[in-house]
């Protein structure tokens, strides 16, 4: 087996999961102005809401679907009850920083007060073993990026071709004036939420998926992932989430393919590092 | 110009209510995080005359299956000698006190455990997370501590109050090297431990010792135990093509990497030996969910202290430990916690502990620790804590035997053990497969 092959495909696998977290985090910074710190334990409460449905015989990729609707519910009611008000008393973004940071354990602990602290596994079939050479993949793997892919090109869809995803970049870019110019922009909000939400949820049981087994605080290192991908392609840019989602999980497996594995989130911190000391606004951020 | 009853089409009252609710319900669910989340200290049950037993141990985090072991332990020993009359006229109760598997939690968690119980009698628990943080406090509080770290640095360290029940962890490595070299005769060895503190201490040992076994080590993969996937740790490890992979990683790493494997080793899972800490309900649990309880019980060894299942020791040590099936969370089979170390050993420990209460007539822990040894190594052999009070009250000096066997402990208040060769049914329960002679661990050390 070629390992550096073997690990190329590996790595797409992990930039599909972390592609499909990473968009949904940064759209949701984008067009709400908050970074949403606990966006990793609604995955991971997503997470579970999908186990509850598999464990009872609903095949997982059926289940998912309940993961995106908890995704959704959960996080509106985060920006309805929790930031908004916030926002509307000026808090600063270190306060609404800290808030966030407290909604993650409060979800976290929540979710393993409600499911307990072992850890839980999909009942899933990971498939026969498809492709040339070392580079094989599983076919819940292929299914995997599949499922990456179309929902990028549907994120790209929405952004550029349709009416909302208009209102979606006129409220990102300045929120006055898109009121202004007759932009429901709380509306606009409402929907971004319950977006970002459903993508969250999905992610979350796409992380299950491709883990294989995951407990109430398994996103927790997942959660710096994004946050690298998001900034190396650019805050609020969703094609710069992409791109860094690309970046990030190439550069970790493939530098655990030639270096000490337990040191390869390491490497994507590092060339995160590097890219922002090039690029500030990162990959395809506007230029400093 | 602005209507101030309503803001964004809204009225602010209806505002106010949904803000309200939304809060109520947020405080409902904190409430039930902060009940339910285990941390700090949680008391199981004490009252006025009842001496504390602490289990110090993660029961969250990566290794959260230690702690519940050893508390299940505590809790059946602890009913069969409070059904004896208790010690002293006191009952015993067991506390959890969780150390998340962390130095930081661990340390204000007992600091925690000091300042809020008056009655602390023991402590157990103390596995290699926990045990280099917290050993030299409780040690300085002159609390008797029996822990079930093997790490190196205790081996020739004196803390006058803390007992080690399980050998070092070298010795561990010794013995896996030995079954791979004698029993399956395998020549090419990989090694995947996690990064963790427990874990890793078996590293350098078995390196040392595969040299000397005269074995090719052909991957040597660490595992980040925070890490969800490890499909290339995977890749290389099948690359090197070994014939058995020796590992721990506990929590979910463990599940996902050998998941792994045996993905991409065309389904078929390389053989496997672990250390007795994979002798446990949850460990089996979760890798039989990922790998199959099939291939988990054809493919599968561990190396473990010997546990002796006939005598009265055992029948004691079973009927009190199944006392307590049902009131442990689901962990899967129940039956495990036999064999498992933490449980059997920490039982026997306890029960030690009593007796030489019982023997010092005292509850004071600089008073009885030094009848530790004499309850030991005295004429009359008993095998529980009734038989043990009976012969005392008739003046003899008694030899508490348990399930684990004889306790000896040297003079860094270490026990050594024997090993045996143990491997899992399709059930999860577990069996004894062979035994590991001292000869065997002496041509690989």
């Amino acid at each position: 087996m070629n390992v550096f092959f073997a690990s190329i495909g590996f790595g797409l696998v992990s930039a599909a999961v972390l592609a499909i977290a990473s968009v949904g985090f940064t759209l949701q910074f984008a067009v709400t102005n908050v970074l949403n710190l606990a966006y990793t334990a609604v995955m991971t409460a997503s997470a579970y809401a999908a186990y509850a449905l598999n464990v009872r015989g609903v095949t997982i990729w059926a289940a998912a679907l309940a993961a995106m609707l908890m995704g959704a519910l959960l996080s509106l009611f985060l920006n309805r009850v929790v930031y908004t008000p916030f926002q509307r008393r000026r808090a600063s973004p270190i306060a609404l920083v800290i808030v966030a940071l407290g909604m993650t354990l409060i979800i976290e602990y929540g979710t393993q007060a409600v499911a307990g602290p072992t850890n839980v596994s999909y009942a899933m079939s990971q498939g026969a073993n498809v492709g040339i050479g070392s580079f094989q993949l599983s076919v819940a793997e292929l299914a995997i990026i599949g499922l990456s892919v179309v929902l990028m090109l549907g994120v790209h869809v929405l952004i550029r071709f349709t009416r909302l995803g208009k209102a979606m970049r006129a409220t990102a870019a300045n929120r006055d004036l898109a009121r202004s110019s007759g932009i429901r922009t709380d509306r606009i909000v409402t929907v971004t939420w319950l977006i970002t939400g459903a993508l969250c949820g999905l992610a979350g049981a796409v992380f299950g998926m491709n883990a294989g087994t995951f407990g109430a605080t398994s996103t927790d290192i997942f959660l710096v992932l994004i946050l690298a991908a998001v900034f190396l392609g650019g805050p609020g840019e969703p094609y710069g989430a992409m791109l860094g989602a690309l970046v990030i999980g190439l550069g970790t497996e493939v530098s655990a393919a030639f270096i000490v594995s337990d040191y390869k989130d390491v490497i994507a911190f590092v060339a995160l590092l590097a890219m922002l000391a090039l690029r500030p606004n990162g990959l395809l951020g506007a230029r400093a | 110009m602005f209507d101030t009853k309503t803001l964004d089409g809204v009225p602010r009252r209806r505002r106010r209510m949904l803000r309200m609710g939304g809060l109520a319900v947020l405080v409902a669910v904190t409430a039930a995080a902060v009940a339910g989340a285990p941390g700090g200290a949680a008391v199981k049950k004490a009252s006025a005359g009842t001496l504390t037993i602490a289990d110090v141990a993660p029961f969250t985090g990566v290794d959260a299956a230690l702690g519940p072991t050893y508390l299940v332990a505590c809790d059946a020993v602890t009913g069969a000698i409070n059904k004896a009359g208790g010690v002293l006229g006191s009952q015993l109760a067991c506390k959890s006190v969780d150390t998340k598997g962390d130095p930081a939690d661990a340390v204000p968690a007992v600091r925690q455990l000091y300042a809020s119980t008056s009655n602390l009698a023991l402590v157990i628990g103390l596995t290699s997370d926990e045990a280099a943080a917290v050993v030299p406090i409780i040690n300085s509080n002159k609390t008797v501590a029996f822990g079930m770290t093997g790490q190196a640095e205790f081996d020739h360290i004196h803390f006058p109050y803390f007992y080690r029940l399980v050998p070092a962890d070298l010795a561990e490595s010794y013995a896996m090297v030995a079954i791979a070299h004698f029993r399956k005769h395998d020549k090419r060895v990989a090694l995947a431990f996690g990064n963790d503190i427990g874990s890793q201490t078996f590293v350098g040992p078995a390196v040392a010792s595969v040299k000397k076994a005269g074995e090719k080590l052909v991957a040597n993969e660490t595992l980040d135990l925070k890490a969800t996937t490890f499909r290339t740790e995977a890749a290389k490890i099948i690359a090197g093509h070994p014939d058995v992979i020796l590992t721990e990683a506990l929590g979910p790493a463990e599940a996902a990497f050998l998941s792994e494997v045996k993905q991409q080793n065309g389904g078929k899972v390389i053989p496997v030996i672990g250390t007795s800490a994979t002798i446990s309900p949850d460990w089996f649990k979760s890798v039989a969910a990922a790998v199959g309880a099939s291939t988990l019980a054809s493919d599968f060894l561990a190396d473990n202290l010997v546990v002796d299942t006939t005598g009265p020791a055992y029948t004691a040590f079973k009927t009190a430990l199944f006392a307590e099936k049902g009131k442990v969370g689901s962990t899967g089979s129940f039956s495990t916690y036999l064999t498992a170390p933490g449980a059997v050993h920490l039982y026997d420990g306890i029960n030690l502990a009593a007796l030489a209460m019982v023997a010092a007539k005292s509850t004071n822990s600089s008073v009885w620790r030094p009848y530790l040894q004499k309850v030991a190594n005295g004429s009359v052999v008993v095998h529980d804590f009734a038989q043990g009070v009976a012969a005392l009250k008739q003046g003899k000096t008694i030899a508490y035997v348990g399930p684990g066997g004889p306790t000896k402990f040297n003079g860094y208040n270490d026990s050594n053990g024997i090993f045996q060769i143990d491997a899992y049914t399709t059930s999860g329960a577990v069996k004894v497969v062979g035994n590991i002679s001292s000869a065997w661990i002496n041509a690989v050390r």
